[in-house]
């Protein structure tokens, strides 16, 4: 089995043409603690939009501090479209970076906020303003160009925050949790906008969340970190229906793994025999798959059809696609609502599966039900 | 015959508007009134007996008659204030020239503005009169500085005693840089960092970074101490009595001569001397308070 990219990207000859390359990069705040960042390696394509996601404490924000030139690394290289500026100042790297805090200077208005990285670059206070305009206008705030930033919502000011960082014309705009302290109605708007300048400006966007929602709401790609370690870098389905590890399933919130063995495709468990559709190596291996794919219907209990009985009724299957979905029965557990959805835990043979009731059949503890696992929500990860 | 609907207006009673913030006001200043009635006691009592006493409505002897003889002397006493406003102004100028950048080296947080803070913090502690002894011992024509240097004292430059008060206004600089400085880092240490590394990464350089965040940012905190040095330094006498010329004297310097002076009538003009004093410092930190308001960092 084979993810796209897995356990990061080395660099190569075609790196060069990356927006952000990092080439073993590692960082250690002190001697006591443990390394925040460790080897790691990373090719970030120009006009893409990556999130890196990761537990607090994985070092998702030291990479892009020493990305912006925030930290220092302790070894590796930085480069920016080909550029090595590993040892070049924040101010010389040609990035922008947005911050969780906004950071909007109380000193100046909206409007000359966003005009700062031209003042700074030495444009006259009107042709910056000029500029600031278009940008403003960009993230829909041109009518508060001349408020000051404190008599603005927080979701207001991030908007500023955003608008200030692509005024700076960067070639990389680095954003840093920019959206985790806003409600999800106003983060929703936050991803809209983003995807609006995306497609006025097209920058490459690398961004840090915590929200796995957020970040398949803006990337198409996601790089896994855990103990400063890349555990993968993919597009957002391989990361979520195809991860590399068990540690990558968990860590975007997959709650279905069954430890157990392949033999000629056909995943054994103590969920039964389930064929899977991938390159898979013989040997000890975990299922895995994402509960949100799963749905459980309810059934009328029948004579003499147990879960077990169903679930090896395939296993002599070659591959998932010639025997069909896998179909189990089993007895609900447990129903717990998140939102619209509802989430069931069904128990089948020896094991509990976590799935979704489908819309408008209600579900209860005790219900006879069947398990639909459609062939495209199974993979299997070698066993750690 | 069809019954007609009635729609109903609930209307909740709401709360009077006004009266619970006057009532939170009304809380919040029975709250500092035990902090309010000593300061307003001793300003008010003090200026008003001085002002009283100026004018000759409080004399220690005879008959109390509405007078401003005491304030005849005019030329005398447009030499000391204006005197004593250039010593003031060009101290705390300095002051707050090198207390804005010896903050910006604490600020920085590399070992240099360590060693600057434990200065600068030093230098705080220690009182103007010991600091006045210290000056006029490293600056007289037979100083440290002097020895140091090996030059005679004929040779040396009047610093202390002196027509251009230098000796006054290195002691006045020195001690208020520091306080200024610790002012300055005291309101900005928690958020500065932040700042910087937000300009830093929209490309502002070190000097840009200076001059459009920094200097703005600490411009409220800058005005303030330098408002207040300048009133400590316009009313302090004990440096300008060590280490000043004999003439012109300081208003400061002045009023504290003719207050102790054996003549019980100089009092009424040393009292003149006070308001005067009062004005002229009033008049400054109010235009500091206003400026204050003006600023953009400090709304």
């Amino acid at each position: 089995m084979t993810s796209e990219t897995m356990s990061g990207e080395s660099a190569s000859p075609e790196s060069m043409t990356s927006a952000i390359t990092l080439t073993a990069v590692t960082k250690t705040y002190s001697a006591a603690s443990p390394a925040a960042l460790q080897g790691v390696n990373l090719d970030i394509l120009p006009g893409t939009s990556t999130a890196i996601v990761g537990p607090s404490g994985s070092g998702k924000s030291t990479i892009l501090r020493i990305i912006a030139g925030l930290e220092d690394a302790n070894g590796g290289r930085v480069r920016l479209a080909g550029r090595d500026v590993t040892t070049l100042l924040p101010e010389d790297r040609g990035i922008a970076m947005v911050f969780q805090r906004p950071l909007l200077f109380p000193h100046l208005t909206v409007l000359d906020n966003v005009a700062f990285a031209d003042r700074a670059a030495g444009l006259s206070r009107a042709q910056a303003r000029k500029r600031a305009r278009k940008h403003l206008e960009l993230v829909h705030m041109a009518e508060f160009g001349g408020r000051s930033p404190h008599s603005l919502s927080g979701g207001q000011q991030q908007r500023v925050a955003v608008a200030r960082a692509l005024a700076a014309k960067p070639s990389v705009l680095l954003l840093d949790e920019p959206f985790s302290a806003l409600d999800s109605g106003l983060k929703g708007d936050m991803h809209a906008m983003i995807a609006e300048i995306r497609e006025a400006v097209n920058p490459t966007i690398l961004f840090v969340t915590h929200d796995r929602d957020e970040a398949s709401a803006m990337a198409e790609r996601i790089v896994v970190l855990e103990n400063g370690q890349l555990l993968q870098h993919d597009t957002v389905d391989h990361v979520f229906h195809r991860p590399a590890s068990l540690a990558v399933a968990r860590l975007l919130g997959g709650k279905n793994a069954f430890e157990g063995t392949i033999e000629n495709g056909v995943h054994h468990s103590g969920l039964g025999a389930v064929a899977i559709d991938a390159d898979v190596e013989p040997g000890p291996a975990t299922l895995v798959f994402r509960h949100e794919a799963v749905t459980s219907t309810l059934r009328q209990p029948t004579s003499g059809t147990d879960a077990a009985a169903l679930a090896t009724r395939h296993a002599d299957a070659a591959a998932c696609q010639r025997s069909g979905p896998r179909a189990l029965h089993g007895i609900v557990t447990a129903t717990v609502q998140r939102g619209p959805r509802r989430e069931v835990i069904v128990r089948v043979a020896d094991a509990e599966v976590h799935t979704e009731a489908a819309p408008g059949r209600p579900l209860a503890v005790g219900d006879l039900v069947t398990v639909s696992l459609p062939c495209e929500a199974l993979w299997a990860v070698p066993r750690q | 015959m069809t019954a007609v609907p009635t729609v109903t207006t609930v209307t909740t009673p709401l709360a009077p508007g006004p009266a619970r913030p006057r009532r939170r006001q009304l809380r919040a200043a029975l709250l500092v009134l035990p902090a309010v009635i000593p300061v307003a006691i001793v300003v008010i009592g003090g200026v008003g007996a001085t002002l009283l006493q100026s004018l000759g409505l409080m004399p220690l002897v005879g008959a109390a008659e509405l007078s401003t003889a005491a304030f005849d002397d005019t030329d005398e006493l447009l030499t000391s204030a204006l005197l004593s406003l250039s010593i003031a102004v060009v101290s705390t100028a300095i002051a707050a020239v090198v207390g804005f950048f010896t903050a910006v080296l604490i600020i920085s947080g590399n070992w240099g503005g360590r060693i600057v803070t434990v200065l600068s913090a030093a230098a705080v502690t220690v009182p103007h009169l010991v600091g006045a002894a210290t000056v006029g011992l490293l600056l007289s024509d037979s100083g440290v500085l002097a020895r140091l240097f090996g030059i005679s004292p004929d040779a040396w430059p009047a610093l202390v005693a002196g027509p251009t008060w230098f000796a006054v206004i290195a002691e006045y600089a020195w001690k208020e840089s520091a306080f200024i400085a610790l002012i300055i880092v005291g309101t900005l240490a928690t958020r500065i960092t932040s700042y910087d590394e937000a300009a830093a990464v929209l490309g502002a350089h070190r000097s840009a970074r200076l001059r459009l965040v920094l200097f703005p940012l600490a411009a409220p905190s800058l005005l303030v101490a330098s408002a207040i040095a300048f009133a400590y330094t316009l009313g302090s006498y004990e440096v300008a009595w060590m280490l000043g010329a004999t003439y012109p004297e300081p208003l400061s310097v002045m009023a504290l001569r003719l207050f102790n002076t054996a003549s019980l009538t100089a009092r009424p003009e040393a009292a003149a001397i006070g308001v005067i004093t009062v004005v002229l410092t009033a008049a400054v930190v109010g235009a500091a308070m206003l400026g204050l308001r003006r600023m953009r960092a400090w709304r």
